[in-house]
């Protein structure tokens, strides 16, 4: 085979300019502040939430237990929320930068199949406690009204969770694991490459 | 070592691995950017238990297959496109013509050519890849084959 041509010569001839230093510090700040504040937003607004739960708990003195155990079911599913998003998601998306390419693609694979099973998990878990806790928190004060009312009340909040669990979350569920699913089919494909020969 | 240092010595070597990867200036330089980055949080891990080097193409490497998380991420009207150009036979164009015969490549093979033509010896390619040195040495030998065929095409 040939070997007149010098890759070497021509392959070094491509260059860039380096940016300054400081340019590339100031840009990993900037991401560390940009992904902290978004896991921050989100734990806010949830404890947020938790803590309005806990004051409708203490000032309106549920008399029912299945207000009581609504209350706990809807907490739970926020608190769990909270721990996954911001412990057990980043730990398992953390692969390691520094080992060799062969052992980081099956460290890929392994992180996409885990996200794919958490993702499905947690959010079936977080919406159906929510949904559950929902239904028992009402109990208590929907049985004061009358049965229209009952109706009423019953037929909204079923409906708004129908619309939840069966278009809304479904979508999303189906849009993020076809996502993943994208990337493992790409990232096995990569790996049976190191396998084979050119 | 300092990363003052690092970052001065292997910015270009480090660039043109992404620029062999997806043959995009301005994403080779945000590639380049990202893996000093990783290279400035890591740093205070590195244990010398390998080259300094072999340490830092590791890191490119993989932040260059990290691409195809990202990549899947992008609407498809925003995917980097290859230089499509007619480029003449002078140095120039032979230049950009490897950068996108070597992009065409199948990923892995990006990786280990670019590490060879950047001078890494082959027994280092292998620590950096996870293959064995035969193995390397039979993909270099194989691509370069393609690559001296890609290039007698583009000459006649």
């Amino acid at each position: 085979m040939s070997t007149e041509i010098d890759f070497k010569s021509l392959w070094g001839r491509e260059k860039a300019s380096a940016p300054d230093v400081s340019e590339i510090l100031a840009k990993a700040n900037r991401l560390n502040y940009c992904s902290r504040r978004k896991i921050w937003m989100c734990n806010i607004v949830l404890s947020l939430t938790i803590i309005v739960l806990a004051m409708i708990w203490w000032h309106l003195h549920p008399r029912l237990i299945t207000t009581k155990i609504g209350l706990t079911l809807m907490i739970c599913a926020m608190v769990i929320f909270i721990i996954t998003t911001n412990q057990l998601s980043p730990l398992l998306a953390k692969a390691d930068m520094q080992t060799d390419t062969n052992t980081f693609l099956l460290q890929m694979i392994r992180i996409k199949h885990k996200q794919e099973f958490i993702n499905k998990t947690i959010t079936t878990i977080y919406f159906l406690m929510l949904c559950v806790g929902l239904g028992l928190y009402f109990i208590e004060y929907i049985s004061r009204g009358n049965w229209v009312f009952q109706l009423c009340v019953y037929g909204i909040t079923l409906t708004f969770l129908a619309i939840n669990w069966f278009y809304i979350n479904a979508r999303s569920v189906r849009k993020q694991r076809k996502a993943i699913n994208e990337i493992i089919v790409k990232l096995e494909e990569v790996n049976r490459q190191m396998g084979s020969g050119t | 070592m300092v990363f003052e240092e690092i970052y001065k010595h292997y910015w270009n070597k480090v660039y043109r691995i992404c620029m062999g990867y997806v043959n995009d200036a301005d994403l080779a330089k945000d590639m380049a950017q990202e893996t000093f980055i990783n290279i400035w949080k890591q740093l205070p891990n590195f244990r010398n238990e390998s080259a300094v080097g072999t340490w830092i193409y590791r890191i490119a490497a993989n932040n260059c297959l990290r691409q195809i998380e990202r990549l899947s991420r992008m609407p498809k009207s925003d995917f980097p496109e290859h230089v499509e150009d007619v480029v003449g036979p002078d140095k120039e164009g032979q230049t950009k013509f490897l950068y996108k015969c070597i992009a065409e490549l199948p990923e892995t093979d990006r990786i280990i050519i670019s590490l060879e033509l950047e001078d890494v010896k082959q027994a280092e390619i292998a620590k950096i890849t996870g293959l064995s040195e035969s193995n390397v040495r039979v993909k270099i030998f194989r691509i370069k084959e393609k690559l001296t065929q890609k290039f007698k095409d583009y000459e006649h």
